[in-house]
């Protein structure tokens, strides 16, 4: 290793550590810890709604410690913050809130994804009927799927700015599909079937696939993917097996 | 779209809370400045609104996460996602910092010094050379503020600049906040720097305001332009001549007045620099 390189390293461990230091390291160090802290405050506003200020402060600080940033864009940082939660003792009474944080994750990455205009369905009128159960639509590049055994959904919109923190509902399964409508992220929570089907074609199953293993509703839940401008395009796949 | 800056322009740097006053007042401003990062997604509102910008003002792109001079190697995903960005918007300026920022892969997302060696000029202008022949253009790169010298230094400050701009044909970008700053910490005169630079090389520079915390200077981009800076940018400006010229504000943002406020004051300032020179 070259001079150059070990100095650097070495000041890196000591920036990502508590051992003492001199004065100047020390700014860099608060530096690393309030820009990283303010990324993940910026990325996970309602969980730190939900503990507080000082308590989400010190869980940054741990997270910070344990997952160093591997990228020169803060937006890239705190992925792992959710799974982060899931072992962080101090939360272990709030069962909801790694859900919450994979939410908001899932916002945080719905609002950067790439734009895309709704597919014009007059372009389905070439395909025959009996290729029909072939096509797979594509999904808007923003669309973000969670499922969480917590009202996680109540839970985000009562803690959003301006709402008082109390969910229209404590307990029940939610299923969430984040979207952007006019550049705002949209979070809403859906009837399990419709979620299944948007999960559906999340993964390219064709028609006839997913519409296997839908209810009768199909149609409608497709309808209601098409009215958010959520459908942006369709291939044709293989045979339907 | 403008595509270029006058040298006695004056901008801002574009932040989110002056998005809405900005489009609503349309003040004249030579260029808005903005952190190249803070548009690396592939869509959404930010581009929406960078769009909305780039159509009635110059864009400068200004880098905080290269980290060229990192021992470990340049990040590709990230020279990726600026080349993507810069070739979309084909802003008037493109810039980054003269500093290191990660090692092992791990990240400071930071400004850190490096130390003013043969082996980090070596490094750093090779890396410069990659940047540009990737981007097809020629950038600027800025010297940081600095809270402690790394070791190994075998030159001035300024002299790594100058000659790191020599060996790679990039710009300098003249933080001139950044000159004082760092000449209070580390005990050097802030004009030999100023003069220790080829003003050829000289692209743009920067103004902002910094505080003070026991025997430092910090570099906070909190507040107004201080007195010595001021005289020093006069200084640069007689030295120099006309140059580009950016106030920059990050924390505790104010009315987007008073940053066109401090603008103004920098037009007059450099004004009154280049009259004093006539007259002289």
């Amino acid at each position: 290793m070259s001079a150059l390189a070990l100095a650097q390293a070495r000041f890196i461990a000591t920036l990502y550590s508590e051992d003492a230091c001199e004065p100047g390291t020390a700014i860099y160090r608060r530096n690393l810890f309030a820009n990283l802290g303010g990324a993940l405050a910026a990325t996970y506003p309602v969980v730190e709604r939900l503990v507080g200020e000082s308590f989400f402060r010190e869980a940054a600080r741990q997270y910070v410690l344990a997952h160093p940033s591997a990228s020169g864009d803060l937006a890239d940082y705190g992925a792992g913050f959710a799974r982060f939660l899931e072992g962080y003792p101090h939360a272990a009474a709030l069962a909801y809130l790694p859900d919450v944080a994979r939410l908001e994750w899932a916002c945080h990455e719905c609002y950067g994804a790439a734009d895309a205009l709704a597919l014009d369905f007059g372009s389905l009128a070439h395909v025959g009927a009996s290729d029909q159960p072939r096509i797979r639509f594509e999904l808007h590049p923003a669309v973000r799927l969670v499922r969480s055994e917590h009202p996680v959904a109540a839970i985000w919109h009562a803690n959003q700015p301006g709402a008082d923190g109390a969910p229209q509902r404590i307990e029940g399964t939610d299923h969430v599909i984040v979207h952007r409508q006019g550049g705002a992220v949209t979070v809403e929570a859906v009837a399990h079937a419709a979620w299944r089907v948007t999960e559906a074609l999340a993964n390219g199953d064709a028609l006839g696939v997913a519409g296997a293993t839908a209810d009768e509703s199909f149609g409608g839940h497709l309808a209601w993917l098409a009215s958010r401008g959520l459908i942006t395009g369709f291939s044709l796949g293989r045979e339907a097996p | 779209m403008t595509d270029t800056i006058a040298p006695q322009a004056t901008g801002i740097g574009l932040r989110t809370p002056h998005y809405a006053a900005l489009l609503e007042a349309r003040p004249a401003l030579g260029f808005l400045e903005v952190h190249s990062e803070n548009y690396f997604s592939p869509g959404g509102p930010a581009l929406a609104w960078l769009e909305r910008f780039a159509a009635s003002w110059a864009l400068s792109f200004h880098g905080v996460g290269m980290a060229l001079g990192s021992a470990d190697p340049l990040d590709e995903r990230h020279l990726a996602k600026l080349d993507a960005l810069v070739r979309r918007f084909e802003p008037a300026l493109v810039s980054e910092h003269l500093c290191w920022g990660m090692a092992g892969g791990r990240h400071a997302n930071d400004l850190l010094p490096l130390a003013y060696s043969e082996e980090a000029l070596a490094l750093v202008a090779a890396r410069i050379d990659a940047v540009q022949e990737r981007l097809g253009r020629r950038i600027l790169v800025e010297n940081v503020s600095s809270y402690l010298a790394m070791e190994g230094a075998a030159m001035s400050e300024w002299e790594f600049v100058a000659e790191v701009s020599r060996r790679s044909g990039c710009g300098v970008l003249l933080d001139v906040n950044n000159v004082w700053v760092s000449s209070r910490n580390h005990g050097f005169d802030p004009v030999r720097f100023i003069d220790g630079l080829d003003p050829e090389s000289v692209g743009e520079i920067h103004l902002a305001g910094h505080e003070r915390e026991g025997e430092l200077l910090i570099d906070t981009h909190s507040r107004r332009v201080c007195d010595e800076v001021w005289s020093l940018y006069e200084y640069a400006i007689a030295r120099l001549g006309a140059r580009p010229t950016l106030v920059e504000w990050d924390a505790d943002i104010p009315a987007l007045g008073v940053l066109l406020d401090e603008a103004r004051e920098a037009a007059r300032r450099a004004a009154h620099a280049l009259q004093a020179q006539v007259t002289a």
